[in-house]
């Protein structure tokens, strides 16, 4: 967070969670899946304090956090069999139902809307593409990402990362950044499609 | 800012897919597009790319030690009594009504602020957890959006119906949900209600009753 303010430093996320307990969480995974309650016990133990920080960061109210963490184990002990330890690891998919349900949990507490007819956002054009892409990213490019940051303006690179790990909606990246609301969404979209031209290149 | 025109429409997807990854949409939004996910493949692969490209991005979140919520998530899986002295009042019904086959494998049973969004959820789950249907009423449309989220559509000559269960009163048909999602127009709900989910033969229940109930849950504010 106070890290100096060059992109490079700014997305200093080469940082990983490490290998070994991503497999101690994946093997816990598959025991709640077969049911075994004291499998999801240890796996409490083992995640619930990246969860409940991932929880806490969107948030922002310990009460809240503790109330979406309830949620979000319940879904794991739901879900456990979905998850898929040949698409990606444990910890991702885990963070993903956490990062899901507090995304949500905010936009209930706080809804804002923003003008869609911008950018068509909801094309419903059915996309051919095959899914090479996100299984070649899944297998281990996880550094490029902070390469193509260095590439952004600073503000959509810093938006982009308060979007992702604070839940920032449009509303607030668009006061936070002095952008009109009415055109926050294509400026980040601005963003976004150069980091795709950078991470497909 | 500059005024460069807007990324093509067929780059709308792609955009979508990223907007939905980093949290950006309203809630509304990001419905439509997990319901998308559901049925479109493609659209799904569009979500996995963006969020295996932004998952390192997940190493920033700091580790902060969690009370001890087990026994509290145990009981809202395994139906246990509480035995941690509860923050949020909750309110638990009986399912006895709705038959042995019932069961409620989890529900959500936060209940917030009275100046909460007024949309209540639950989740419908069949005993062994292989047929889960999440539902979400929206008290100023005066709709239930239920989708199935795990498990099969239903065996040949079969339909899934969703049914209305006000405390106190006997199930009131409400639709046929067989397809992986339905909008379906009903009476006004309150939280507390109970939605459960049968299985029929095709057409729905021939006498208005449901035939084999296959999980309940109990409509919670979000």
């Amino acid at each position: 967070m106070n890290q100096a303010a060059s992109p490079a430093a700014l997305f200093n996320i080469e940082r990983d969670i490490p290998r070994m307990q991503d497999d101690q969480i994946a093997h816990l995974l598959k025991g709640v899946a077969g049911g075994d309650r004291m499998a999801f016990r240890a796996l409490y133990s083992a995640a619930s304090a990246k969860l409940y920080g991932v929880c806490l960061r969107i948030l922002r109210n310990r009460a809240d956090a503790e109330e979406a963490l309830q949620e979000v184990f319940t879904r794991i002990w739901i879900n456990a069999g979905r998850f898929d330890a040949d698409q990606g690891r444990a910890m991702t998919w885990l963070i993903s139902i956490a990062r899901n349900h507090s995304i949500d949990r905010l936009r209930s507490r706080r809804e804002e809307t923003i003008d869609s007819s911008e950018g068509d956002p909801f094309a419903m054009i059915p996309d051919p593409t095959p899914g090479a892409e996100a299984r070649a990213v899944a297998q281990g490019e996880a550094g490029r990402i902070s390469k193509c940051f260095e590439i952004l303006q600073p503000a959509q690179a810093a938006a982009i990362r308060g979007a992702y790990l604070d839940g920032l909606s449009y509303a607030e990246l668009a006061d936070r950044h002095a952008i009109p609301l009415n055109t926050v969404r294509t400026w980040l979209r601005r963003g976004l499609l150069r980091l795709k031209e950078c991470l497909a290149g | 800012m500059s005024t460069r025109p807007p990324p093509p429409p067929d780059e709308g997807d792609d955009f979508l897919a990223a907007e939905y990854v980093l949290g950006v949409l309203s809630l509304p939004e990001r419905l439509a597009v997990e319901s998308r996910l559901r049925r479109e493949p493609a659209f799904a692969e569009k979500v996995a790319g963006w969020a295996a490209h932004f998952a390192p991005l997940d190493a920033e979140y700091p580790e902060e030690p969690a009370p001890d919520l087990m026994p509290a998530i145990e009981a809202r899986i395994f139906g246990r009594p509480q035995p941690v002295a509860e923050r949020i009042p909750r309110r638990r019904w009986v399912f006895a009504a709705l038959g042995a086959t019932a069961a409620v494998a989890a529900f959500g049973v936060y209940l917030t602020r009275s100046d909460a969004p007024r949309i209540l959820t639950t989740r419908i789950a069949a005993a062994d957890g292989a047929l889960i249907f999440q539902a979400r009423y929206s008290t100023d449309q005066n709709v239930v959006t239920i989708t199935r989220t795990s498990g099969p559509g239903p065996a040949v000559a079969h339909d899934y119906e969703l049914w209305i269960i006000a405390p106190g009163n006997p199930p009131t048909p409400a639709g046929l949900v067989s397809a992986a999602t339905r909008t379906l127009i009903v009476p006004k709900l309150s939280a507390g209600d109970t939605l459960a989910v049968s299985l029929e033969p095709a057409g729905g229940s021939p006498d208005g009753r449901p035939t084999k109930v296959l999980g309940a849950g109990v409509l919670s504010l979000t």
